[in-house]
């Protein structure tokens, strides 16, 4: 075969520049789907994989300068991606390749904007509207979990409430929370909830939720059902999806959303350390009320029984009487120590009494002196009449004598005594 | 009791130990009740052992529990 004389022979590197330029021209920026393999992560952070599909594969690269959109370690093997770039070939090799901007995990994008429409619905409907929320009780004894039996929720959960709140018993309704199948049990899950809470005794709280996965692992909780089954339920719900950043639209229907399971627990349970500490508190806080309360009620009886209680008008008068009648026998109790010292002073008073009786002198040899009939004692001699009758009183039996002589000196006196 | 209803009592006790107009009698049963339910909060909190139940729905509205306790 003879090669024209207007044929063009192209050399290799004419053939690639000519044939990354149409490619280059002919697609310009494009969105390929495809699923990663063959990835490697250069030392330059250029990141090297290849898309491919069930019958064909292209070569891919993104380099580092572009990645900013999408961290590269977001990227992983096995990941469909829906990529964004440019067709080329690579010249000094002749090879065709993808050049990605921008990578995102399959659909995700329209994941996300098809949750944002329904929160936009439910919303408008009013399912989020907060005066639909019930409080959570104080102190849940009875809690409900909606959840994988196998999952990182039921765990969290359980090591939390071990710690914190023992008392409590945990009623597992099982479903599964991401595939197919897991919106539809999750509303069995939430229904037998219900059912359970009524045709036993009332759960006073049920946690519906799960731990972290991707935006496709959480999306059953952002099914209209589930989301509708939530708002419906009549137990307080707590919503548990995933990590921090995570949600699923249960979240805003739920009457409390927590971050995670762990969260979950911590919101809903009271920790038993501080009401064990609350609990030691007040009883140290009863011991000291109640022994002002007694040393105020000595003090106030105190001063009833010393007098106070006469000088009040009348009815605050009856009133303390009444207290008083009260608290006679606490009284008794209380001053018997003072009815012994009472007998004591009485003994003392007798012998007061005993001393100053007039006989005691007589004992000692004096004596006392009436006039016959008379029973005044004689104490001036001026006044008793001669031949008059007296009468003595000895300690031990009488005299009885006639005047012979009376006298005002006191040492001379004669007496006749027969 | 519970402890939620415990702990509502002893509210309650302790309002009523506040007031001046509760006598001495009333004060001295209202501690010694006050006492002896901080003692069962107390001990019930600290005695407690968590109970994990799968609810299983045999038929719609009947149910048997399946113990998930660690062992």
């Amino acid at each position: 075969m003879q090669i024209g004389q207007s044929e063009h022979i192209y050399t290799v590197s004419e053939l690639n520049r000519t044939a990354r330029e149409t490619l280059e021209e002919t697609f310009g920026e494009i969105w390929l789907r495809g699923e990663v393999s063959e990835l490697t992560r250069a030392a330059s952070g250029h990141l090297y994989f290849t898309l491919k599909d069930d019958d064909a594969e292209i070569s891919a690269v993104r380099f580092r300068s572009r990645s900013a959109l999408l961290s590269p370690m977001a990227v992983e093997q096995g990941m469909v991606v829906l990529a964004l770039g440019r067709l080329t070939v690579y010249e000094p090799r002749g090879r065709y390749q993808f050049i990605a901007s921008l990578l995102q995990p399959v659909g995700e994008g329209a994941l996300q904007a098809a949750i944002e429409r329904l929160k936009s619905k439910l919303q408008a409907e009013g399912l989020f509207d907060p005066a639909h929320k019930s409080p959570i009780p104080r102190f849940p004894l009875r809690i409900g979990l909606v959840t994988s039996p196998s999952g990182a929720a039921l765990r969290d959960l359980r090591s939390v409430l071990e710690r914190r709140w023992p008392v409590a018993q945990v009623f597992l309704f099982a479903s599964s929370v991401q595939g197919e199948a897991a919106p539809s049990e999750l509303v069995r899950a939430i229904e037998a909830a219900e059912r359970y809470s009524q045709a036993e005794a009332p759960l006073d709280v049920l946690i519906v939720g799960r731990g972290g996965g991707s935006a496709e692992d959480l999306a059953a909780f952002s099914d209209e059902r589930v989301v509708r089954a939530v708002h419906g339920c009549t137990i307080p719900t707590v919503s548990a999806v995933g990590h921090e950043i995570d949600f699923g639209l249960t979240d805003f229907a739920a009457d409390l959303r927590a971050p995670t399971p762990s969260a979950a627990a911590e919101l809903v349970v009271p920790d038993r350390e501080e009401i064990i500490d609350a609990t030691r508190a007040r009883a140290v806080w009863l011991r000291q009320s109640f022994a002002r309360r007694l040393e105020a009620r000595a003090a106030r009886l105190d001063g009833l029984l010393r007098g106070y209680v006469l000088r009040l008008p009348g009815r605050r008068i009856e009133r303390a009487a009444q207290e008083l009648d009260g608290q006679v026998d606490r009284l008794v109790r209380m001053v018997g120590d003072r009815f012994r010292d009472r007998t004591r002073r009485l003994q003392h008073v007798r012998e007061v009494l005993r001393l100053s009786d007039p006989d005691r002198p007589l004992e000692r040899g004096y004596s006392v002196t009436f006039l016959k009939g008379e029973s005044e004692p004689i104490k001036d001699a001026s006044r008793v009449p001669l031949n008059a009758w007296i009468e003595t009183r000895l300690h031990a039996g009488r005299l009885l004598s006639r005047i012979t002589e009376t006298s005002k000196d006191a040492n001379t006196k004669e007496v006749d005594a027969n | 009791m519970t402890i939620e209803d415990a702990l509502g009592k002893l509210e309650e006790i302790t309002r009523q130990l506040e007031d001046e107009e509760t006598g001495l009698d009333a004060s001295i049963a209202l501690f010694e009740e006050g006492l002896t339910l901080a003692a069962s909060i107390k001990a019930q909190l600290e005695e407690a052992k968590l109970k994990v139940e799968q609810v299983i729905e045999k038929t719609q509205g009947t149910f048997t529990l399946d113990s998930l306790d660690l062992t």
